[in-house]
């Protein structure tokens, strides 16, 4: 009949979640359901060790319903996207999806975006990537330059002002 | 001048770290009568054996003490090794000197000292062991099976095809026991009735099976190879010649609807005249002496309804109950488990509301053959419920209730899961409160992933109480998974309750001579390698009896139990033996105290002679006439006075 979270008075957000999965199953063929909290996803996230990200629990809220509480919580931007959870998870639930999908939602709510983020975007509008990687450092802390790991030098939009154009079109009828 | 042999095992560093074999075999060197003292890493091995059998004949050995781990381990392998090393077996004495000796103490220096003690008394009681011979028993080569759950049909049919004559005890009107009460089986959800149904027509139609139902053990004497079972049949009140099971008694019976059904745990109704379910085996009617208004009060109307009504003059008010002896050369026990009660927790609300039920319960709604025909119907309203709500672990995994786990809770929780989805369609909220979830068989774990997907809110959890709000239950949970407190309002809520012993598991018990292990299920005579075995030889179990387990487990288990009974059925004399009680003929004065404390009957009163005399085949040693004979004329042999008087004497 129901199920009333005691703390926030919180409901299930039946719709929001059928959506969600309806995404992750797109990308994954598989959906939030399915993970049974062994949180193999949160020991191995980069995110964690600096900013306490927990994958699995945001898995165990989005199988609960409870997306508000979620799409309203800064933690969704401190995903860094190494996509570790997708790779490993034994059920093949992709943590990283759901932050991309509960990330586009803050967006279209019109939620403050991280400043971060906003000099990502225009990077990618600018030379396609979110980062222009010239540099690395080695696991011996030297850092390399990409010609001296035989790596050919990045490529960019020939016309920039045509790769935009493209690029927002694309975007709109993802979102 | 005795010529004995002392043998120390080191049993890899088991006894070796915590005992200084090297001083121990030098100080039994030089005890008297001890004529060569070895030592060996593993002296249960071929070498080791091979080490006792090479002694012996070096130094022509009379006896041999073997210092090693208990009697119950090694016995039989070195009287054995000592028998084929031409020294009658029984001449062998063994020095426990791990279980009692090294694992038990930490100090070296004192657990050498006391091993020391031990290989003295045993060298002490060896120079005083008689050579016994064995005796033959001729062995009954029929079987009884107790208990015609899916065990005791598995175990029947198994024995009944190797060729043995089979007698089959059933208490209830019908074989076919809990898996009968079933609708659909995890992981595969095959149809319980229609994978057991044909099991039970075949136990019904063979030819080696005698199969006694409404029938009760109320006695067992003797040993392996020639058991007499006392059995009671109860009167049926119908002639199962002549009943064809049409039904028409029933259908006449004036309590009919009125009589809870033991067989739909109480969701459904029958009458005093009944049949517990339609694919009965045998397909006969009973009349329940308990209720029957002619049986209760002699009258019903002008006459009784039921034996007006059967056109074939079956029913037979006269029938009384028979005392029957069944002769039988081994046994099996498989006469399942209970539900915990519920009622027990009184903060799930068992008692208080009619919606709470239990896995069973729910298991004869979702029945197509159950009172409701199969639909899902709540039991205070007779509404679809909307909302459902599983509890698992009920009293499982508690320490106020059931320590252990129940094994099959998790997966018939889940597989419940699976048919209301079916049943109830997608709309209808199911909530499963679980603390681990086991799915460890074949094809579970799979099973377990499917349900996941089948829009099931699962709750890592336990709820402290359900809350009968009338209409409605209310449960709060604090689910682990989000750290979250939740209260779920929910139209139904399913038990799923411990197994437990059968209620009348220790009377049976105590009937068979059988060990209880501390839950009070049966217990097995080791919990590795004889599984199937009992304390009793002979006798075995299978199933449920013996602990929670699901179909597959126990199918397995009673083949096993099966195929140990075929080991002895199949041969036509055991051997028994020697280490049995006997009388000291003068010493006896005949007061037959003896033949009262045998609990085996094997104690027996020669009038003419006036002394009591021992029957071999039923005695099994164990000591009681020993103990209570005013006059020491009983003797266990080999384990006479005189020889335990040595062994104190000596380390004394």
């Amino acid at each position: 009949m129901s199920i009333v979270d005691l703390t926030s008075m919180g409901k299930s957000q039946t719709e929001l979640r059928k959506e969600i999965n309806g995404q992750l199953s797109k990308l994954q063929d598989e959906i939030s359901d399915y993970c049974f909290q062994c949180a193999k996803c949160t020991a191995g996230c980069e995110a964690h060790k600096l900013l306490e990200l927990e994958p699995h629990k945001m898995v165990a809220l989005l199988k609960r319903g409870l997306i508000d509480e979620m799409v309203n919580s800064d933690i969704i931007w401190t995903c860094m996207s190494c996509f570790k959870c997708r790779e490993r998870c034994p059920q093949r639930v992709a943590p990283v999806e759901i932050l991309f999908a509960l990330k586009n939602m803050a967006v279209v709510s019109g939620k403050q975006i991280p400043g971060k983020y906003t000099a990502m975007l225009q990077s990618i509008l600018s030379i396609g990537l979110i980062q222009d990687v010239q540099e690395v450092t080695t696991r011996d802390n030297k850092t390399m330059k990409r010609d001296e790991l035989g790596l050919p030098s990045l490529s960019k939009p020939c016309d920039p002002a045509k790769f935009q154009v493209g690029l927002t079109k694309i975007a709109v009828e993802k979102v | 001048m005795r010529r004995i042999g002392v043998f120390v095992c080191h049993c890899g560093i088991n006894i070796a770290q915590n005992v200084d074999v090297e001083a121990l075999t030098k100080y039994a060197s030089k005890l008297d009568d001890v004529v060569v003292s070895k030592q060996y890493k593993y002296m249960c091995s071929d070498v080791g054996a091979t080490l006792i059998k090479d002694s012996i004949k070096e130094h022509q050995l009379d006896g041999v003490v073997v210092a090693c781990c208990s009697p119950r381990m090694h016995e039989h392998t070195f009287r054995e090794v000592v028998n084929d090393g031409g020294v009658n077996p029984y001449r062998l004495e063994i020095a426990n000197i791990r279980e009692q000796c090294s694992w038990v103490h930490g100090d070296r220096g004192k657990s050498t000292e006391k091993a020391k003690f031990l290989v003295r008394s045993a060298v002490a009681k060896a120079k005083l062991l008689e050579p016994l011979e064995t005796s033959t028993l001729e062995v009954n080569p029929d079987a009884l099976v107790i208990g015609g759950g899916i065990a005791g049909i598995q175990a029947s049919l198994d024995l009944a095809n190797d060729g043995f004559k089979v007698y089959l005890v059933e208490r209830e009107p019908s074989i076919g026991g809990r898996m009968s009460q079933l609708d659909k089986t995890f992981p595969t959800l095959d149809c319980s009735s229609c994978i057991l149904t044909p099991k039970m027509m075949e136990v019904g139609n063979h030819p080696n099976i005698d199969l006694l139902t409404y029938v009760e053990v109320t006695g067992v004497e003797g040993s392996i190879g020639n058991y007499t079972v006392k059995v009671r049949k109860k009167p049926r009140y119908v002639d199962v010649d002549k009943c064809t099971g049409c039904g028409d008694c029933a259908a006449a019976c004036r309590l009919k609807g009125r009589i809870s059904s033991e067989f739909d745990m109480g969701m459904g109704k029958r009458g005093a005249a009944y049949m517990p379910f339609p694919q009965a085996v045998p397909l006969k009617y009973t009349i329940d002496a308990e209720h029957c208004l002619f049986l209760t009060r002699g009258k019903c109307g002008d006459k009784p309804a039921c034996r007006e009504a059967c056109v074939q003059k079956a029913i037979d008010f006269d029938q009384k109950e028979e005392l029957v002896d069944l002769k039988v050369g081994a046994i099996v026990v498989t006469t399942g488990y209970d539900l915990l009660n519920p009622e027990d927790l009184y903060e799930y609300g068992y008692a208080v509301s009619p919606d709470v039920i239990t896995t069973l319960e729910l298991e004869r709604l979702i029945s197509s053959s159950g009172p409701t025909k199969g639909e899902i119907l709540r039991p205070s309203d007779q509404q679809k419920p909307k909302s459902v709500t599983f509890i698992l672990c009920v009293g499982s995994r508690d320490e106020t209730q059931c320590t252990w786990c129940c094994r099959i809770g998790c997966m018939s929780a889940l597989k419940h899961v699976y048919l209301l989805r079916e049943k109830l369609g997608d709309d209808v909220e199911i909530n499963l409160c679980y603390t681990d979830i086991r799915s460890y068989g074949k094809g579970y774990e799979e099973f377990y992933r499917k349900v996941r997907g089948l829009k099931t809110n699962m709750f890592r959890g336990i709820p402290s109480e359900v809350q009968n709000m009338g209409d409605h239950q209310k449960i709060d949970i604090f689910d682990t998974t989000t750290n979250k407190l939740f209260e779920i309002k929910t139209d139904m809520v399913v038990l799923v309750p411990a197994l437990v012993p059968r209620s009348d598991a220790a009377d049976f018990a105590r009937l068979l001579h059988l060990t209880q292990s501390g839950d009070g299920f049966f217990l097995e005579a080791h919990p590795k390698l004889r599984p199937m075995d009992t304390f009793v030889n002979g006798i075995f179990i299978a199933g449920c009896c013996q602990g929670p387990k699901d179909i597959q487990d126990t199918v397995s288990q009673a083949s096993g139990a099966a195929s140990r009974v075929a080991t002895i059925l199949s041969k036509k004399e055991l051997e028994i033996d020697p280490l049995i009680a006997a009388v000291d003929e003068e010493a006896c004065t005949g007061c037959g105290i003896c033949v009262d404390v045998c609990p085996y009957e094997a104690r027996v009163l020669n009038e003419k002679a006036k002394i009591a005399e021992v029957n071999e085949a039923l005695c099994t040693g164990c000591g009681a006439c020993i103990a209570a004979c005013p006059s020491n004329a009983s003797i266990h042999k080999n384990f006479t006075k005189k020889q335990f008087l040595n062994m104190v004497d000596d380390i004394l």
